[in-house]
């Protein structure tokens, strides 16, 4: 097969013919490795990529004054585990209603929307995520302001005043 | 007169083509394959509808929150990663040997407290991770460790990006401990990972 013809050229004597190999060889083996390996790197590798979503939060060193926001113009929402609680105003204030929806399209959504088209771009989202609230519930406000296409929100850490509210309230 | 002698059909078919293609195949995935990033533990993102997908341009840091609560940290940047090794072993008086620096060095997380360190990079990642050793970085306040890993990454690397990837199970507390450890370092833009989901009507 892979021997070196020594012999000079010339061809005497008996005609000596060399066995004539086939030029075909068997790929199986071949083609099987490298299906195997496709499905390898089909597999390994990922094709749903992560997407993000920004969240800016405020810079605490900076002093500037900033655009004060009316208190008839912002909702304040409380994302629990399966719940939200929203209300509006001041928490202390006795005449201020505290009330409960769920995390459903009709929900806090619908609530949000309602009260965006009211009041206009002005509409101010507060979100204070309860003590036992998932990391879920909070991207899925953030979400919900997302899909409101609402760009005021505040992310703030829930006050004793909002958690007195709750528990008053009983929900 | 001539014999009459009906062709035989080869069985043996030409695969040259079908080869052809699945090296092409081959290859096609081998340069685009980006491996599954490791994780200390399985995170399952929460789901948004947002598109933006994930900006690792000059160095990434990614904070995991695992569903019990464990932060992880990890960074792509080589050299933030080496830089912050070095000052933290500096820092809690821990003395760096050859073998710690490879150990750590193979693996992209950090997720022990300083304490352990020794412990942890005296054995290959694999095997720390096997043991249990890989429980999370101390982020309360009396002992915020976090803090000064990401302190030494973003001094080596100063355009580095914050992403957090949190499990959406995991409590928002820890969350919000982690924005206040950033915060506190006058990081205030993070990008959540999350998973894509259609937008509703």
């Amino acid at each position: 097969m892979a021997e070196i013809d020594s012999s000079g050229g010339g061809k005497k004597g008996g005609k000596k013919r060399s066995k004539k190999m086939s030029t075909k060889i068997d790929m199986t083996p071949m083609v099987d490795l490298g299906f195997l390996l496709i499905t390898f790197f089909m597999l390994t590798t990922t094709l749903a990529k992560p997407v993000t979503m920004q969240l800016n939060m405020p810079d605490k060193t900076d002093t500037k004054e900033t655009s004060p926001v009316k208190l008839s113009e912002t909702l304040t929402v409380i994302p629990d585990e399966f719940k939200v609680y929203y209300y509006q105003g001041i928490p202390t204030e006795a005449s201020t209603k505290l009330q409960v929806t769920d995390y459903s399209d009709v929900g806090i959504r619908k609530v949000i929307a309602d009260l965006k088209k009211k009041i206009g771009n002005n509409f101010t989202l507060v979100i204070k995520p309860a003590k036992s609230a998932k990391y879920r519930n909070m991207v899925d406000m953030l979400d919900e302001c997302a899909i409101t296409n609402n760009k005021r929100y505040a992310l703030l850490a829930i006050d004793p005043a909002s958690e007195e509210l709750i528990k008053k309230s009983g929900k | 007169m001539p014999k009459v002698k009906a062709k035989r059909q080869s069985v043996s078919l030409d695969m040259t083509a079908m080869c052809d293609v699945a090296f092409l195949l081959l290859t096609f995935f081998m340069l685009t394959a980006k491996f599954r990033p490791e994780e200390a533990v399985t995170i399952a993102p929460p789901s948004s509808i947002s598109e933006k997908p994930l900006n690792a341009k000059d160095g990434m840091m990614t904070i995991s929150v695992s569903p019990d609560g464990g932060v992880y940290l990890a960074t792509d940047d080589q050299l933030a990663r080496e830089f912050m090794i070095e000052r933290m072993a500096n820092r809690y008086g821990v003395a760096l040997t050859a073998t710690m620096k490879k150990n750590y060095m193979s693996s992209e997380i950090v997720g022990y407290p300083a304490g352990a360190i020794r412990q942890v990079l005296s054995m290959k990642p694999s095997e720390a991770k096997d043991k249990g050793f890989l429980k999370g970085i101390p982020i309360d306040s009396a002992n915020n460790e976090l803090s000064y890993w990401v302190g030494y990454a973003k001094l080596s690397n100063p355009n580095m990006k914050i992403a957090i990837k949190g499990d959406q199970n995991s409590k928002y507390e820890v969350f919000s401990d982690i924005i206040g450890t950033l915060q506190a370092q006058n990081i205030n833009i993070f990008q959540l990972i999350t998973s894509p989901e259609n937008r509703p009507k």
